[in-house]
This record gives C-alpha cells, sequence and structure tokens, in this order.
C-alpha cells in the first residue's frame, strides 16, 4: 500500500510536469491554433543554461532560474517576432513544419555548445530531502513541482479571467477577426502567448532536469510526453491540459512501479509508451480529446 | 506489342481530339533530351565513381523512396505524418526475419533465409497492412492529431522493436545477410552481360531500378483521378466531398501506399547496411523526411528526390572531403550538425519565401516560362491570396480562412449541429 | 456570346422530364446551429426542369439549406427525398454520385488547380481508374483520361474559357473562377444543379453573362436548378418559382410576381437594408453591385 502511495504521489509530481509543458502548448495553442513542435527544444535549451549557470558559472540557482527562463522567453519572442508574425494567415500545417525547422535548429546548438554527452542536472535540493508521511516519502523537489503547478494554475486562472491581456488572449483565440475589429492588438497577443509558454515550458523542464538528475540533447522529447497530456485534455483546454498532465504522469509511473510484476511477455519500457497507448485508445472513442471543442466549418 | 500499343494510340487519335490528349511521359523534346542527359550522367557517374561513392548514392537513393512516400501522404493528400520511421521499421524488420539466417546466435534470432524477391515486396506488404489497421481509426482524426498520433506510433514502435527479440534481436539488433538468390550474391563481384560489377554498382542498379519504379508510378497518380482527388482533400476536404471524393478512400489509398513504400525502403536500407537496431527508426528519422519534402519541394517527385540529396546526401559528402572533424560527443561542429542547422534553417526559410521548396525555385526560375500575372484574383476579395501561387510548383500555401483545421472530424457523414 | 453556344452537344445531359414526379422534396426540415435555429420546419418541392430560386436577408437559412442538401449539415429534424432516394441516408461524396452539384459561394479552395484539372476533378464520380490503374497509367486509364479531357474542354469551350484551361484557378479574376465552378459543376453531369450566389462580387456584364449560361442549363440540357442569390434581378427575371427565407422559416412561396407582391416579403426586406429591396423588374442595373 505504502509502495502504491508512493507511485501515486511520484505520479501526481510527474504529472504537474507534464502539465506545464502541456500548458505551453494549449496558450499557444488557443492564441494562434499553432502547435509549436519546438517546446521541446526550448525547455532543453532552458535546461541547459540552468545546468551551466549552477555547475561551470557558479551562480546560485535561484539566479540560475531566472536566467534561463529569459533565454528561453528570448527565443520564443524572437522566433514569433522574426518567423510567425510572417505566417499569419497562412495554413496550421505549414506553421507545424516552420516549428519543426526551430525544433532542429535549437536541438543542433544544444549538441554543438554543450556536447551529446549527458550532463548532471542543476538542483536546489539534496536527493533525500523531503520527509516521510505514513512510510511514504515526500521528496521535496516533488511537493515544490506540485506547489509550483498549483501555484502557477492559479496564477493563470487569474490572469485569462481577471486582467486585461488574459481577456484579449481569450478574445483572441476565439475569433482572431472579431478581436481585431474589438481593438486587440493580435501581435501582442502572440507575443505574450509566445513568452508565457517558454517560460512556463523551461519551468517544467528544469523542474523535470531536478527529478531525473542528468540531462543529455534528448531531454527535450519530454515534451512529445505532454502531446497526450494535451490531446487527453483537448488541444485547446487549459484545464483540460492540467487533468490530461496528471492522468499521464500516473499511469506512466504507475506502469514503471509496477513493470516488474508484470508478466514477461511486455518487456522492458512499457512505461515509456503507455501515455501514448492510453492517447490513442481515447482518441478512438473521443476524437477531439476529453475537453476538447469541435467546431463548425462553413463552405 | 509495341506495335499493337501504336496502333491502339493512333486510334485513340482519331476518335479523340488532339488537343485533349493526356500529356505523354517523353511528349517534347525538351523530355528527351533531359532523358538522354540523365542516362549520360548516370552512365558517367557508374563507371567513374568509386566505393565510397556508391555508398553515399546508395543510401542516399534509399532515402528517396521514402521521401516519396511521405511525399503522397503529406505532399499530396496533405495529412501530416511524423510515423514514417515506424513504417519504414516495418519494413525492415519484416526483410530481416524473412531474409535473414537461419537462428544462429543472439545477433541471428529467427530467420527463414528466403531471397530478395519475396523478401523486398514482403516488406512493403506487411508494412501496407499494417497501414491498412490502422489507418481507419487514424484517418479520422485531422491535422495536428493526426500528426501526434503517427509521432506516438514511432515511440510504440520503438518498444516493440526493442522488445521482440526473437524478431528483432532486441535494443542489440540484428543482422541482415547478403541479398542473394541460389549462387549469386550482391556483395561479391559479378558479371551480368560480361560486365564486372562491384558490390556497390549491383545495389546501386537494384535500388535506381526500385526508385524510378516508385517514382514513375507517384508521378502518373498525381496526374490522373486519383492524383487530383487527392490534392483535392488536401486543400479542401469538405470542398472535395461535395465534388463526389470519398475522403476516406482517398485518403486511406495514400496511407497505404506511403506505407508500402516506406517498407520497401526500409527493407532496403537494412539490406545495404547488412545490421540493424531499433533506434534507427526514431523520431528524428521521420522529421529529416519532413525538412526532405519541405527544402525538396511538396507534392513533387523531383522535389522528393532533390530534398533526399539534400539531407542524407550532403553530410556523406562533407565527410567525404573531410571538410570538418568528425563528431567526439563533447561538443563542436561536425558535418552532421552543420547539416541539421542548415535544413533546420532551410525549412524556414523555404516556408517563409519559397514553399514550393527548391523544385519550385528551379520551376519558376526556368526559362521560357513567363512568371505568372496574378493580378485581379485576390483583389475580388476571394480568399485565395494568389501572391504566394508559383506557377508549375505546388505548393501547400492554401490561403483558407474558412478551414482552419480545428480539431479532428468524425466521419463525414455524421457531425455539426446535430450532435450538440 | 455573340452564337448562342449548342449545349445539347454535351453527352449525359439527356434527363428525361417526368412533370409528375418532385426531383427533390423537403419536409419540415429543421436546423439548428449552436443554439441558434437557422432553419425551422422549411418544406419545399422542386420538379424536374424546373429553375427554383430560395432568397432571403442575410442569415435567413439560404446556405444552411444548401448545407444540408450536401450533408455537411447534420439537420435536427426533417426529411429530405431527391429522385426517390432518402437524401439524409447518404454520405457527402454519394451525394454527388447521386446526381447532386453545388457551386462555392466563395473561390479560393482549390487556388493551386489549373482549371482543366478542376474540371476533371468534377469528373471524379464520372471516373473509375483506382490507385492501381492509375498508377500504371496504361490502356484504360489513359483512354478514360483522354475521353474526360475530351468532355471539359468541350465544356470550357461552351462556357468560352478554353484559353485559360491551363491557368491556376488562383490566378485568374474572380468573375472567371465562378464561371470555372460552374463549368465544373456542369462537368459532374448533375441532375441537381445548386448554384449559391453565382454571381455574387460580379460586375454587370459578367452577370448577364452568367444569366445566359444559367438559361441555357434549364432550356437545353434539362437540368434541375436552385438558385440562392441576393441579385433580385437576376432572381426574378430566372426563376420559376421563388421561396422566400426570414430567419429560417418559410414566409413566402410562388412565381416571382406573386412573392414581389406579398406584404410579409416586403417588410423583412424592408426591415433588413433598403437597398435590398426587391426591384421592380424593368430595373435591372441598379441591384447588381454587391
Amino acid at each position: 500500500m505504502a509502495y502504491f502511495l508512493q507511485l501515486v504521489f511520484a505520479g501526481v509530481a510527474q504529472g504537474c510536469i507534464y502539465a506545464l509543458i502541456g500548458l505551453g502548448f494549449s496558450i499557444i495553442f488557443k492564441a494562434s491554433q499553432v502547435i509549436n513542435f519546438a517546446q521541446g527544444e526550448l525547455l532543453l535549451v532552458g535546461t541547459y543554461v540552468v545546468a551551466s549557470a549552477v555547475l561551470n558559472w557558479h551562480l546560485p540557482f535561484l539566479l540560475a532560474l531566472p536566467l534561463g527562463l529569459l533565454v528561453t522567453i528570448l527565443i520564443g519572442l524572437l522566433f514569433e517576432r522574426l518567423v510567425l508574425r510572417r505566417m499569419i494567415g497562412r495554413p496550421p500545417f505549414t506553421v507545424l513544419m516552420i516549428t519543426i525547422g526551430l525544433d532542429i535548429i535549437l536541438r543542433t546548438l544544444v549538441v554543438v555548445g554543450w556536447g551529446s554527452r549527458t550532463i548532471p542536472a542543476a538542483t536546489p535540493f539534496t536527493v533525500t530531502s523531503g520527509f516521510n508521511v505514513a512510510g511514504v516519502h515526500l521528496g521535496s523537489s516533488d511537493l515544490w513541482t506540485i506547489g509550483v503547478t498549483i501555484v502557477l494554475c492559479a496564477a493563470l486562472y487569474y490572469f485569462f479571467r481577471r486582467t486585461r491581456y488574459g481577456l484579449a488572449m481569450r478574445a483572441t483565440a476565439l475569433d482572431q477577426e472579431a478581436a481585431l475589429a474589438m481593438g486587440i492588438d493580435v501581435r501582442t497577443v502572440y507575443a505574450l502567448a509566445w513568452g508565457l509558454a517558454a517560460a512556463i515550458t523551461t519551468l517544467g523542464g528544469v523542474l523535470l532536469a531536478i527529478d531525473s538528475l542528468a540531462i543529455d540533447p534528448n531531454f527535450g522529447n519530454a515534451a512529445l510526453v505532454a502531446f497526450p497530456a494535451i490531446i487527453l485534455g483537448g488541444l485547446d483546454s487549459v484545464s483540460g491540459a492540467v487533468v490530461g498532465g496528471v492522468i499521464i504522469g500516473l499511469t506512466s509511473v504507475l506502469t514503471a512501479g509496477y513493470e516488474s510484476r508484470l508478466p514477461a511477455v511486455v518487456g522492458t519500457g512499457l512505461h515509456e509508451v503507455t501515455p501514448y497507448l492510453i492517447m490513442i485508445l481515447i482518441l478512438l472513442i473521443r476524437p477531439y480529446g476529453l475537453f476538447g471543442s469541435r467546431k463548425v466549418e462553413r463552405v | 506489342m509495341i506495335a499493337t500499343r501504336e496502333r491502339g494510340r493512333s486510334r485513340l487519335r482519331q476518335e479523340l481530339p488532339r488537343e485533349a490528349e493526356p500529356p505523354r511521359l517523353l511528349g517534347s523534346l525538351a523530355r528527351w533530351l533531359w532523358l538522354g542527359v540523365g542516362v549520360l550522367a548516370l552512365l558517367l557517374f557508374f563507371s567513374l565513381a568509386g566505393d565510397d561513392w556508391f555508398t553515399i548514392i546508395n543510401y542516399c537513393l534509399i532515402a528517396a523512396i521514402a521521401t516519396l512516400a511521405l511525399n503522397l501522404l503529406s505532399g499530396y493528400t496533405g495529412q501530416i505524418s511524423l510515423g514514417l520511421a515506424f513504417f519504414m521499421g516495418l519494413g525492415g524488420y519484416t526483410a530481416a526475419f524473412l531474409g535473414g539466417n537461419p537462428p544462429q546466435g543472439a545477433l541471428d534470432p529467427w530467420g527463414l533465409g528466403l531471397p530478395v524477391f519475396i523478401w523486398l515486396p514482403a516488406a512493403g506488404l506487411v508494412a501496407a497492412l499494417v497501414g491498412a489497421l490502422i489507418g481507419p481509426s487514424a484517418l479520422r482524426l485531422r491535422g495536428f492529431y493526426l500528426g501526434i498520433v503517427t509521432l506516438a506510433l514511432v515511440f510504440i514502435g520503438n518498444y516493440l522493436f526493442r522488445n521482440l527479440s526473437f524478431i528483432t534481436g532486441g535494443p542489440q539488433g540484428r543482422n541482415f545477410p547478403v541479398p542473394a538468390f541460389g549462387g549469386f550474391s550482391l556483395d561479391q563481384q559479378n558479371s551480368i552481360l560480361g560486365i564486372a560489377l562491384t558490390s556497390g554498382q549491383q545495389y546501386f542498379l537494384l535500388i535506381l531500378v526500385i526508385l524510378l519504379l516508385s517514382a514513375l508510378f507517384v508521378y502518373n497518380l498525381s496526374r490522373s483521378r486519383v492524383g487530383r482527388a487527392m490534392r483535392a482533400v488536401r486543400d479542401h476536404e469538405v470542398g472535395a466531398a461535395i465534388m463526389g471524393v470519398n475522403l476516406f478512400e482517398v485518403k486511406m489509398g495514400a496511407f497505404v501506399l506511403s506505407s508500402f513504400l516506406a517498407g520497401v525502403a526500409g527493407a532496403l536500407y537494412v539490406s545495404y547496411a547488412r545490421y540493424v537496431i531499433p533506434d534507427y527508426w526514431s523520431l528524428s528519422l521521420s522529421i529529416q523526411f519532413v525538412a526532405a519534402i519541405i527544402i525538396g519541394g511538396i507534392a513533387d517527385v523531383w522535389g522528393s528526390i532533390l530534398g533526399a540529396a539534400f539531407v542524407f546526401a550532403l553530410p556523406q559528402v562533407i565527410d567525404y572531403f573531410s571538410l570538418l572533424p568528425p563528431s567526439t560527443g563533447g561538443g563542436g561542429l561536425s558535418s552532421g550538425d552543420l547539416n541539421a542547422l542548415l535544413y533546420g534553417l532551410l525549412i524556414i526559410v523555404f516556408l517563409l519565401f519559397e514553399p514550393g521548396g527548391v523544385i519550385g525555385l528551379v520551376r519558376r526560375l526556368r526559362p521560357g516560362r513567363p512568371r505568372l500575372q496574378a493580378a485581379g484574383a485576390s483583389a475580388a476579395g476571394a480568399g485565395a491570396d494568389a501572391a504566394t501561387l508559383k506557377e508549375g510548383g505546388e505548393s501547400i500555401e492554401v490561403v483558407d480562412l474558412q478551414q482552419r483545421a480545428s480539431g479532428p472530424d468524425e466521419e463525414q457523414g455524421r457531425r455539426r449541429t446535430g450532435a450538440s | 456570346m455573340s452564337e448562342r453556344p449548342n449545349y445539347s452537344t454535351l453527352p449525359g445531359h439527356n434527363h428525361q422530364l417526368k412533370a409528375n414526379e418532385p426531383l427533390l422534396r423537403v419536409e419540415q426540415l429543421s436546423v439548428r446551429f449552436a443554439g441558434v435555429r437557422a432553419l425551422s420546419e422549411v418544406s419545399f418541392t422542386v420538379w424536374p426542369g424546373e429553375l427554383f430560386a430560395v432568397i432571403g436577408p442575410n442569415g435567413a437559412g439560404k446556405t444552411s439549406l444548401f448545407n444540408v442538401l450536401s450533408r455537411v449539415y447534420q439537420p435536427e429534424a426533417g426529411r429530405v427525398t431527391f429522385a426517390g432516394q432518402e437524401l439524409l441516408r447518404l454520405k457527402p461524396h454519394q451525394v454527388a454520385r447521386a446526381g447532386i452539384a453545388r457551386t462555392f459561394q466563395n473561390m479560393g479552395q482549390f487556388p493551386t488547380m489549373t482549371v482543366l484539372d478542376y474540371l476533371l476533378l468534377g469528373r471524379h464520380t464520372r471516373m473509375h481508374s483506382g490507385i492501381l490503374r492509375a498508377g500504371l497509367f496504361i490502356g484504360p486509364t489513359r483512354r478514360e483520361e483522354w475521353e474526360n479531357r475530351t468532355y471539359c474542354l468541350h465544356i470550357l469551350d461552351l462556357l468560352n474559357m478554353k484559353e485559360v484551361r491551363d491557368r491556376p484557378l488562383g490566378s485568374l479574376p474572380y468573375g472567371l473562377q465562378k464561371r470555372a465552378d460552374l463549368a465544373r459543376a456542369l462537368a459532374m453531369e448533375p441532375r441537381l444543379l445548386l448554384l449559391d450566389e453565382p454571381v455574387a462580387g460580379m460586375s454587370l456584364e459578367e452577370t448577364e453573362e452568367i444569366a445566359a449560361i444559367i438559361l441555357e442549363i434549364k432550356e437545353q440540357l434539362g437540368i434541375t436548378q436552385i438558385l440562392v442569390e441576393h441579385d433580385m434581378a437576376l432572381v426574378m427575371g430566372l426563376a420559376d418559382r421563388v421561396l422566400v427565407l426570414d430567419f429560417g422559416r418559410v414566409i413566402a412561396e410562388g412565381r416571382p410576381a406573386e412573392v414581389q407582391a406579398n406584404p410579409a416579403v416586403i417588410k423583412a426586406y424592408l426591415g433588413e437594408e433598403s437597398e435590398q429591396l426587391p426591384a421592380p423588374a424593368d430595373d435591372l442595373p441598379a441591384v447588381s453591385e454587391n
């Protein structure tokens, strides 16, 4: 039982990370109907910068983190400004492809700059820190992850419901032309979405790196696991991303925890694909995700 | 045989007006000239190039077959797929299983030792069959959703390939034997029609023939009823359906045929590399093919071949001339990195400025073709951004404000308002 | 068009007129659209060979009606019978096969397709080559292609568009695009032709040309047509019968002159915009800007 609870705790924590990364996708998708394929590589660059700042330049973690966020936000804003702004009105297919271009560039730059070897991740915690409750070890990093996610979600909720820019973003998501007509600066909204998404995703990445202790150039693939999370939640649903993230985190961690007890037929590495299997299953039943909305087409 | 065909053709010409004749493959002098130049170049390459060059070119030609497969699905039919590597892997392991040696050790698990003319088509057929099984549920989804599900296929495939070790040899991989039939083996000097051929040259001929057949098939498809339906589905699904195009049939056709070609390419790859590990069939392989169709040219046979050459042959050529130090894992710029940076950048540049890819650029700059006067079309507010149109080169720049990919759809028949 | 084109040379278009049996019967059709009623209990009948017009202010539900007939919208209730067939059981692509062709209100869906290819796309249901035969492109496929290109060129010739056959649709002026769309719909050899605002955005001259074509289609080919149009002069001049929708309801039906005199119709139009007043039949030029 304690083992199960331990796994549930770890699963929720990991789910929060997927939720953060998934939020990054959702925010950009909501604002501009674009799936940002380069999300994972923004996160990759961010974690490498934070790791370097702590390990090589000996900055304290609390200074390194904003530095990493700043770098990815800048990349996001620059990309939005220099490339995506010229793509407004182009088909989503093309825009997805162009973010694949950014993905390749960022990943290669990391390989060129830091090499393809695994390096330790920056962390403000020691591995064993935390406390025990009823035989369950609540690690500091996991507690922080959950806490940060809750605070961020509350802040985002407030932002989207109460602030001027948040409301503008929602209006733009609903109807770009109408938003333009109402005097909302759609470009500012896009820039805001990209900056926000880059920051939230990077935060998720740094938390994930703390959890996995080490990073390598494939670390960005973590964002790909957030795909099932947002598909589950529905691409355009921000709260759906959180629910989807937690579902994915739980199933993934639980599968990993019990994998050794499963019959030998399932082999190894099942937990790496359970998110995708669940996603395919859900899409078979509800082709637009659990919380996603359908849109009406005109002819 | 030729005589009867000629007679058939001239009979058609008497019945049907000349002006309506479908363009012939070699219908103009220019095309004959190009064919001549192509054959000459191939002959020169064939007789002068060394083994290293054959290795580079053979891999490139195999990649061109797979690029063609992706272009058929994504370029012509508009279905985003990141799952090409999965279907290549299926073909690769089918070939390895059917053509592999009988069990000998860890690197030679099950194998039936069948000849190449069985495992090569079988590789395509198995991939096509899996495509046909997955297609009905995957193709209900549209746009991003399909892209993400096909991405999931790559990871699920990787898991299967690592664990089905009685066929795949597990993470360490398995050997693939030399393709041979009877006493004729592709890894040694053979003499065909009195000409002594190296192993590389024999592979080259085999792969070239398959590439040419695939390219011809795709080209023919693109100028026929099915090809028009594919492009219509890509440009506007609802519009295509209203004109009587069965969306499901067309998408399935593209998906299955694309899977078949990818399977064949995977089998050729394994057979040429003589070894296969699960990590070959990674997401980044799929992405490289996406880069290839964008850089080469969307919905274009020549574009596919050029794109494959750019993405898959260029780093080897750079290596061949030792222009950059080999990759050590410690950072610094290797040829692979340079190439990746280049094609990442080119994806962005082409999509921004020349959506028709290299081939679109070539077609547009070709002499004797006046540039299109697109005035007036957009002035009427038709919604078509005529400025992005490039004559000849097809592009995915289908500006359509009414059909944003907003989510997947259920079958065309049941949907919309009734469900609310 | 100096000489009257002879449409009867088009093979396939000899529909027997059986005037005693309706071609299309719409009964109690209701469409709800995100909570709003787009159509409420709409019923009407279209007879073979008829030119039937549907008019109404913006948002009256005209295009929704067409979208139901092309099976893009699923109605909430109602029944549609086309040539004795339950239309609502068909999928969109089967509607085309059953003999209903539709022109698009806005062009721009297929900007890279050449005019000839677009017409050939219209021949989709009349051609048969599958993926394997198309890929090989020998014998029957080539013949089929040739025959259908002949057919399409013939239509282009009739509509005076032959010289633009190889131009991409997106490169043509808007009027020509819409005419190419009409040609494509004709290439489908329909029994029922749905014309969704065929002259919207056209010049007066272009409008007159399209009107002439519509009349030729009716008189020479005997194709039944349903016309949705804002251009009141066009509708009143061409249509045999007119159906008027307002807020998704039928408010009048009858001959053009009857409908024009109907107080409910006048009120519906006055309530909206004065420029869309039903024009007197002799006031042709004034209404066709749009």
